[in-house]
């Protein structure tokens, strides 16, 4: 019994404390602490992995974080998020922006604020070669992808009957395609094919042209945060103006990095 | 996939597996490990201590509030710990705390609720004359604690202070969950990336903290030889 | 300030609250077969560990000194990854046809905590007078026969305390599951905390389950030793 009395005791001590989650101006907390803090992946190449000469975290989507940081005349800190942890942290400000991979849709706008689309991608999946032909091919088998992403969520629905695993991240839902444990890693082409050209093993995989959804990627910004979120944007829309965008998109993506991919979009504002 | 192994992607990453992005970045590997595990073992130490004397106390209270606390945490995953902590503590300290701070404060929390255990077992070991003895020669109570039970009790529990320790340390790897680079962060980094030594990276990051754990378990273990060689004479 | 929106309705019904009810299925039947599992490996590692036949006896210590000073996480990571590598292609191949991250996550648990349950019962077999197993000896039951009669049921019931608590630990370990896909209670919660931003209520949930887990496991060996041992014994 005695332990019952204490356990309600401490929920309402935590109930107290969680009340309260704090979330001033954005713009001027970097501004004051001179840092901006950026939420990246560090296992997702081309968008955000840690290079193994330097031990940095780089990427297109630190390359934008940088760039903004630059513009705000603050320094950067990135911090590996996942997928699941991503939200969570913004929210609860611990970091000050999410630039990880991260897809634009109706349901996380009503928890956070989005800048205009900063690339644009669609679902595939990454399977062994030969293996699959059409997207009946993988129903019922298991799927691997990473916790909390929109590609859980649209593997559910395209696959109804396979089993969908997920993983903290990426590669080792790769990790476990390489071993035979899954049939297919579903997300997001451009990560597939990071993925794919990073595997010292790649003439084993491809990726069949099956598409089950678009997938824009935004920055994330806490909700009602308009002068930060107003800010990112108008640096957005100069980017591509000056080129800085394209220059971005030729460092990672371009006919000589390693996964040459055409640009099919253009940075501009959201209608 | 070729068979045997090839430990190549262990020395080719030592330096990343010893300290991270360190001194560029945010220091990382091994030396996080034994930082978090250090800076977690002094806190719980005091905390244990404090909810240790809280158990043994007079005051109803003070005890049932603590020993409520105690079995609360004890009753919960490490896991759950962690997640809570992110969600709680930047509540309580009014600001953003960097994750390295909130597992600190995680695992401090978890050990504490076991060190308190292990506090209040080594009190009750003292028999209880000797408090009796001690007011009688007119020491306050709060006084027969900290100058005649604690310098006895906190000696018979150094070995167990030493095992929480190495639990400690094999607990800091739960800090990869929540992106902290410590060893296995780091590790799940470098197979992230390399994806075929797999068994190669595990089986390397899994004899380091083997020989750091065992160290310890050792030196409790000849604590204890040695302190049960001083009581018998 | 921004006020945090409490919305219980997320873990008290429809499609989250199955996810929750179908997570605290999973960790029940994960924890259930690995104490099973790791109670009687635990009990064969003890008498191993005893024997007086020294490859014997140093396998068990090799085995005990091993996983225990070894993290879980780490364990469990190379079961699950790192175990393709050494093993031979068809029994990859059969374990993948299997619900393999499910085996993974019992086999690790399974082997961490039965070399703690071997230590422990070691000591509880320790305790029990060396003449009972000369008696035994000389009314002519061989080793092995006499630790299964005379002294295994005896060192059990000393140890029936720590033993509970390493159920509980395995119990609350088996959140580390997650880690490679296994949607128990700690994976679920933390979907939900990623689908519906409702954290809070979805960890409190887990966690009430994971205290009263921790309950009923307590009364269920409890009531175990009582009932049955005792009157072995």
């Amino acid at each position: 019994m005695k332990n019952v009395v204490g356990l309600l005791i401490c929920m309402l001590a935590m109930l107290l404390v969680a009340g309260t989650v704090f979330a001033a101006d954005t713009y001027d907390t970097v501004k004051n602490r001179g840092s901006m803090i950026c939420g990246v992946k560090d296992s997702t190449p081309p968008f955000g992995y840690v290079d193994p000469k330097t031990r940095q975290i780089v990427g297109y989507d630190i390359d934008f974080c940088a760039a903004i940081a630059k513009k705000l005349g603050v320094k950067l800190e990135v911090k590996p998020v996942t997928s699941a942890s991503r939200m969570p942290q913004l929210i609860e400000g611990n970091i000050d922006m999410i630039a990880a991979t991260m897809t634009k849709n109706a349901e996380r706008a009503k928890q956070i604020d989005f800048s205009h689309t900063y690339f644009l991608t669609g679902q595939k999946f990454l399977v062994k070669k030969g293996t699959v032909k059409s997207l009946q091919d993988l129903d019922g088998k298991k799927i691997g992808t990473a916790k909390g992403s929109t590609s859980e969520q649209n593997a559910k629905k395209a696959l109804p009957k396979s089993t969908i695993l997920s993983f903290d991240d990426y590669p080792q839902a790769f990790l476990a395609l390489q071993q035979g444990k899954v049939a297919a890693v579903t997300t997001d082409e451009t990560i597939l094919a990071g993925l794919h050209a990073k595997a010292p093993n790649k003439a084993q995989f491809e990726i069949p042209n099956i598409q089950i959804s678009d997938e824009p990627y935004g920055l994330g910004m806490r909700k009602g945060d308009k002068k930060f979120v107003d800010f990112v944007n108008q640096t957005l829309l100069e980017m591509e103006k000056s080129g800085e965008a394209k220059k971005i998109y030729d460092k990672w993506f371009g006919p000589k990095s390693d996964l040459p991919m055409p640009r099919v979009f253009r940075i501009v504002a959201d209608k | 996939m070729e068979t045997g192994l090839d430990f190549t992607v262990v020395w080719d990453n030592l330096l990343y597996f010893m300290i991270g992005a360190y001194p560029e970045g945010p220091l990382g590997g091994i030396v996080l490990t034994i930082y978090l595990a250090v800076v977690s073992c002094f806190f719980s130490f005091w905390g244990g201590l404090i909810l240790g004397l809280m158990n043994v106390s007079r005051n109803k209270v003070i005890r049932y509030t603590s020993g409520a606390f105690v079995n609360f945490v004890r009753g919960m995953p490490l896991l759950m710990v962690i997640f809570w902590c992110y969600f709680l503590v930047p509540g309580f300290f009014g600001q953003p705390v960097g994750e390295t701070k909130t597992v600190i404060v995680a695992l401090s929390l978890f050990t504490s609720a076991y060190m308190s255990q292990i506090v209040k077992a080594g009190i009750e070991s003292i028999p209880k004359g000797q408090t009796e003895a001690a007011r009688s020669s007119g020491l306050k109570l709060w006084q027969v604690m900290v100058y005649v039970i604690l310098p006895q009790g906190l000696r018979n529990m150094i070995p167990s202070f030493v095992n929480q320790f190495v639990s400690l340390i094999k607990d800091t790897s739960l800090a990869f969950i929540v992106g902290v680079s410590e060893l296995t962060h780091v590790a799940t980094q470098i197979n992230n990336r390399s994806f075929i030594y797999p068994t190669e990276i595990f089986i390397f990051i899994a004899v380091i903290y083997f020989i750091l754990c065992y160290i310890f378990t050792e030196f409790s273990r000849w604590l204890e030889k040695r302190l049960a060689w001083r009581k018998s004479i | 300030m921004l006020k945090y929106e409490f919305d219980w309705s997320v873990v008290t019904s429809g499609q989250y609250y199955d996810w929750l009810v179908s997570g605290v299925y999973l960790t029940i039947q994960l924890s259930a077969v690995s104490i099973v599992l790791a109670f009687v490996l635990g009990l064969l590692i003890a008498v191993m560990r005893m024997s007086s036949v020294k490859p014997v006896k140093w396998l068990a210590l090799g085995y005990l000194e091993f996983f225990r000073n070894t993290p879980l996480l780490v364990q469990i990571f190379f079961w699950y990854f790192g175990s393709y590598k050494i093993l031979p292609e068809s029994v990859n191949e059969w374990l993948n046809s299997t619900n393999f991250e499910f085996a993974a996550a019992v086999i690790a648990l399974t082997i961490y905590t039965s070399a703690f349950i071997a230590e422990d019962i070691r000591s509880g077999v320790m305790s029990i007078p060396k003449e009972q197993m000369e008696a035994s000896r000389s009314a002519g039951f061989s080793y092995l026969r006499s630790m299964q009669y005379i002294i295994l049921p005896q060192a059990v019931r000393i140890t029936i305390p720590p033993l509970i608590g390493q159920f509980l630990n395995l119990t609350k370990n088996s959140s580390l599951a997650m880690t490679i896909g296994v949607a128990e209670l700690t994976y679920q919660a933390r979907q939900v905390e990623a689908y519906t931003f409702k954290g809070f209520e979805a960890f409190t949930a887990a966690t009430l389950v994971y205290v009263a887990l921790s309950f009923i496991i307590t009364a269920l060996v409890t009531l175990y030793s009582r009932k049955v041992l005792h009157r072995a014994g």
